[in-house]
């Protein structure tokens, strides 16, 4: 049997709250170089309050909402030995049970486990569809 | 990185003003870790989000062959995976318009990353925990009392607190629960059953003590009874013994137990019938009174869950039934039941389904989605809605 632990709080600090932002369909990049590093858009909010995606040439006006089930967000760590937990990582938080070793059933020694980098509770959508922005406009009409 | 120019050129092209908008502007780029996929989002509830909150963990349990679940401390909970059609990005240091001071004069760009991004998620649903393995597991080597006469105790298949966590899939309170409920107890550090047999010659030491002592049901001594039954039996088996057939109180600084008269009625009906096929109705409601300790009664829905009744045979009978012997699976336990029975009565079924029920879910929606209704003799009855040899 395999048990996989997700860690709550790595060094006892309390969990950030991130923002999530939801767009309908996919991004590709540009040039075929990959997401990492580039820049995706940029986001503004009006006075009233609501956010405005513009991403490429389009424009994408959004609504901010609280989520009905948060979200977490959980970094996988792969172990290459056996890793044990002390007894302040155990689930209660109990004294007698001190060590939980964290073992696969699978030959090789990696160990996975998780920690939760964050917690999500408000999201910003946007779900209209986008309006292109026309860049080749003469200033003068 | 882009520029406040740059920001402010794009906005005159989609034709924002800079009038209508807020003065921060986020602008947003991938991080260097995005396309590593070390990452993923898990849908939480209430109780988990303060769960995470205090920094306490979770944990995934399950074996090749079992689908996985999350285990709070107490809960567990079905893990699935969603997809979306959306794209769900995540940004650690962005901030919504309420949380925007508006102390600046001028427009200002801030420089955000977009941590990661998933188009699945973790999907959570709270589940009662699969606990048929952890009897199954105990009764491989059961607990038949202090070994006899030199005879060497098997020592082999007994299992910690910690090896059943490994093992079954459930909370770490619910597997404690459901130790309690079969009336497992720690014996050299291994987690035991009892011999049934055992179980019951414990209960009649006890009982027969109160006889002789003419004490109370209700007011069992802790201290004499393990001082008078020492001799015969360990004194931890006695005080598990009491804990499972009583309440434990204290009174003037003196421990004692009140027995529930159900759990003993049905621990000596238990002992009577697994002897037997099926009885005789009568006949085994005349030696069960008979059997009970004196001043106890025997009623029949002392048997709720654990045996089954047939008025409809003559002469009625009585045979042993257990729910917890019944297939874990919703749709296994249905098709078992109206294999032993085909049409069943809404009491007679009730019993045998009652743990199948999720949260907030009622035995009677069970038997909507897994039975059928007619109505036969006046009285509602329900089969199965597939054909099932009886």
């Amino acid at each position: 049997m395999v048990q996989i632990l997700i860690r709550g709080s790595v060094d006892g600090s309390s969990v950030p709250e991130w923002l999530l932002l939801e767009l309908q369909g996919e991004m590709v990049p540009r040039h075929n170089s990959g997401l990492a590093g580039n820049v995706m858009g940029d986001l503004l909010y009006t006075k009233e309050g609501v956010p405005v995606l513009i991403v490429g040439h389009h424009i994408l006006y959004g609504k901010q909402v609280k989520m009905e089930k948060p979200f977490a967000v959980l970094t996988k760590h792969s172990c290459h030995s056996q890793v044990s937990l002390t007894s302040h990582d155990n689930i209660n938080n109990r004294d007698d049970v001190t060590q939980v070793p964290m073992e696969t059933n699978q030959q090789g020694p990696t160990a996975t486990s998780y920690s939760v980098s964050a917690v999500i509770k408000r999201k910003l959508i946007f779900k209209t569809r986008p309006k292109p922005i026309i860049t080749n406009v003469p200033k003068k009409v | 990185m882009r520029t406040l120019e740059e920001v402010q050129a794009t906005l005159e092209i989609a034709k924002l003003k800079e009038e209508d908008l807020q003065k921060t502007i986020h602008c947003l780029s991938f991080g260097e870790n995005v396309s590593s996929a070390d990452y993923c989002l898990m849908e939480l509830d209430d109780t988990l989000v303060k769960h995470i909150e205090a920094g306490q963990s979770l944990v995934i349990r399950g074996d090749k062959d079992e689908r996985a679940v999350l285990c709070s401390g107490d809960k567990t909970y079905d893990l699935k995976i969603a997809d979306t059609s959306n794209m769900l990005l995540f940004l650690p240091g962005c901030r919504t318009p309420d949380q925007l001071t508006n102390s600046q004069e001028s427009s200002h760009v801030v420089h955000t990353q977009i941590w990661g991004f998933c188009n699945s998620y973790w999907e959570l649903r709270k589940q009662r925990p699969k606990l048929k393995k952890l009897k199954k597991l105990l009764m491989e080597n059961p607990y038949e009392g202090p070994s006899l006469g030199g005879k060497e105790e098997n020592t082999e298949n007994r299992y910690t607190m910690q090896d059943l966590l490994e093992r079954i899939q459930a909370s770490e309170e619910e597997l404690k629960a459901h130790l309690e409920t079969i009336h497992a107890c720690q014996i050299d550090g291994y987690m035991r059953v009892l011999d049934f047999d055992y179980e019951m010659k414990l209960l009649g030491h006890v009982t027969q003590l109160v006889d002789s002592e003419s004490w109370s049901f209700d007011k069992v001594p802790l201290k004499t009874s393990l001082e008078e039954l020492g001799p015969l039996e360990p004194k931890e088996m006695i005080e598990h013994c009491l804990n499972c057939y009583g309440r434990r109180y204290t009174e003037n600084d003196e421990v004692f137990y009140a027995l529930h008269e159900d759990r003993v009625c049905q621990g000596v009906a238990l002992l009577l019938l697994q002897n037997a096929v099926k009885f005789n109705l009568r006949e085994f409601q005349e030696v069960w009174q008979q059997s009970v300790p004196d001043g106890m009664s025997t009623r029949l829905e002392q048997l709720k869950s654990v045996a089954l009744l047939d008025r409809t045979s003559r002469p009625e009978t009585i045979c042993l039934l257990r729910v917890e012997d019944l297939p874990e699976d919703t749709l296994e336990r249905f098709n078992h039941l109206f294999t032993l029975r085909e049409k069943w009565t809404e009491d007679d079924i009730t019993p045998y389904i009652q743990d199948l029920c999720g949260e907030k879910q009622t035995t009677g929606a069970l038997l909507t989605k897994y039975a059928r209704s007619s109505m036969q003799n006046g009285i509602k009855v329900f089969n199965s809605r597939r054909p099932v040899a009886t």
